[in-house]
């Protein structure tokens, strides 16, 4: 017990500081990337360090009709939720620190309390486009969440279909690429699984084109427009330790290889390598399912984003999932 | 005991773990948070909520109910829920007919697979 204890607090301090660095990297890219793509110079790599610094300066204003302890704790809620769902994934060769306490299936959960801590801020505003952006939140939330459980929930029964022992382990699913368990029909699931999961990427950061909750044309920032100062700085750290969390789990679950497995490296250097190789890993999943998502289109409608992700999405994902129901009922690729 | 973890065979759940490592990460965001400006509690102008200039209603009207809570949702599904709406007439035999129906198709369901 007290060794549980010991890793879930030594490995929360190290992984807060992991996830707030490489998040707001991560964010730094993602604008350099998305200006360079607009024939923009963009702003420098560690712009969102100074964005945070200089929202940590500025004044905390709550508004007169704002239920004041559900706007303070909201932002706080929203950065704790996001940190632990890192400690549940695995980084590179690192195994997850809290991974035999913990699976996919939890993770799929803490996915969804930062956004609602979100909500409850918007509603604590006591603004009306908080309001209307809350309730946004709360609409594109419901979309989303089918296609990635069942992107989630296929993957996990494929590999239990295989015969391999707790498949909905996070370092299970990262140690047993299921591409390497299935046939052809297996093979065209999982990239359908994987353009749905592309997909949910940004509905799950409130990314372009799924920032209807925030619609800074309509509704000014929506859900954060009466956030400033330090709440704010929060709810950005929030989003960048997501980014981090969002881009692990899509290379666990689709590009789970190691360098080391290929090149004969041991020790520190293996270790180091396997980073490296996971963090370029993580930049290409940011780059196709962030920037350049956000970058090609527009917002969409409210409405739009629930037949979108509820009729297309889904069904890529519906169609992915029967695909491998199919490669192990028909024996192809690795069966128990 | 209670701190011992659920394995169910396919994965594992400890809530003890995961709350301990939550209060830790609300302790460090608390941190992060008291690193900034100390709250200003919004008087006059500063304190009325941001609609673009427009007169800002009061709490009571700018509420949104519950039945508009969800209308991204309803309003992408209207073609749904067209179909399924008028079949809730609130006749007490209607709903045993449906019931029966339902339970007959799912024995079928079963004793063919």
């Amino acid at each position: 017990m007290i060794g549980m204890i010991t890793a879930a607090v030594v490995g929360c301090i190290g992984i807060t500081v992991y996830g707030l660095l490489f998040g707001l990297v991560l964010q730094g890219v993602d604008r350099k990337c998305a200006a360079r793509m607009q024939a923009r110079y963009g702003p420098p790599l560690h712009q969102p360090f100074i964005d945070i610094a200089k929202l940590l300066c500025k004044d905390n204003i709550i508004p007169k009709n704002a239920v004041t302890s559900v706007f303070n704790a909201a932002p706080v809620i929203a950065l704790a939720a996001s940190i632990t769902i890192l400690l549940y994934l695995p980084i590179g060769s690192i195994a997850p620190v809290l991974g035999g306490w913990g699976d996919i299936i939890l993770v799929l959960y803490l996915l969804t309390v930062p956004g609602l801590a979100m909500v409850a801020g918007g509603l604590a505003s006591g603004s009306p486009y908080a309001t209307v952006g809350s309730q946004r939140e709360m609409v594109t939330m419901i979309a989303y969440e089918l296609p990635l459980a069942i992107a989630i929930i296929a993957i996990a029964w494929r590999l239990n279909a295989a015969g391999v022992v707790d498949p909905f382990s996070l370092a299970t699913i990262a140690q047993t690429p299921v591409w390497s368990v299935v046939g052809i029909p297996g093979i065209i699931g999982m990239l359908l699984l994987m353009v749905a999961m592309a997909w949910v990427t940004p509905a799950e950061l409130s990314r372009v084109p799924c920032d209807t909750p925030e619609a800074e044309t309509e509704l000014c920032g929506g859900i954060l427009v009466e956030y400033s100062g330090k709440n704010l700085a929060l709810f950005t750290l929030s989003g960048a330790v997501k980014t981090v969390a969002m881009a692990t789990l899509a290379v666990v679950l689709f590009l789970p290889w190691n360098l080391t497995w290929f090149v004969p490296l041991t020790g520190a250097a293996g270790i180091i390598a396997d980073l490296v190789f996971f963090v370029v890993k993580v930049l290409l999943v940011v780059f196709f399912s962030v920037s350049l998502i956000r970058v090609g289109m527009a917002r969409f409608r409210i409405n739009h984003l629930v037949t979108f992700y509820w009729g297309y999405i889904t069904l890529i994902g519906f169609a992915g999932l029967l695909l491998l129901v199919l490669d192990a009922v028909l024996g192809m690729g690795v069966v128990a | 005991m209670i701190a011992e973890t659920l394995y169910t065979g396919f994965g594992a759940w400890n809530p003890i773990v995961w709350l301990v490592a939550f209060a830790v990460a609300i302790l460090l965001a608390w941190f992060i948070q008291r690193l900034g400006e100390p709250d200003i509690p919004g008087d006059g102008e500063s304190g009325k909520s941001y609609i673009s200039g427009n007169d800002e209603p009061s709490p009571e009207d700018g509420h949104i109910g519950g039945s508009n809570l969800y209308w991204g949702f309803t309003d992408a599904m209207k073609g749904y829920y067209a179909r399924v709406v008028p079949l809730h007439t609130g006749c007490l035999t209607d709903y045993v007919l449906w019931f029966l129906g339902t339970f007959a198709l799912l024995f079928i369901f079963i004793g063919v697979l």
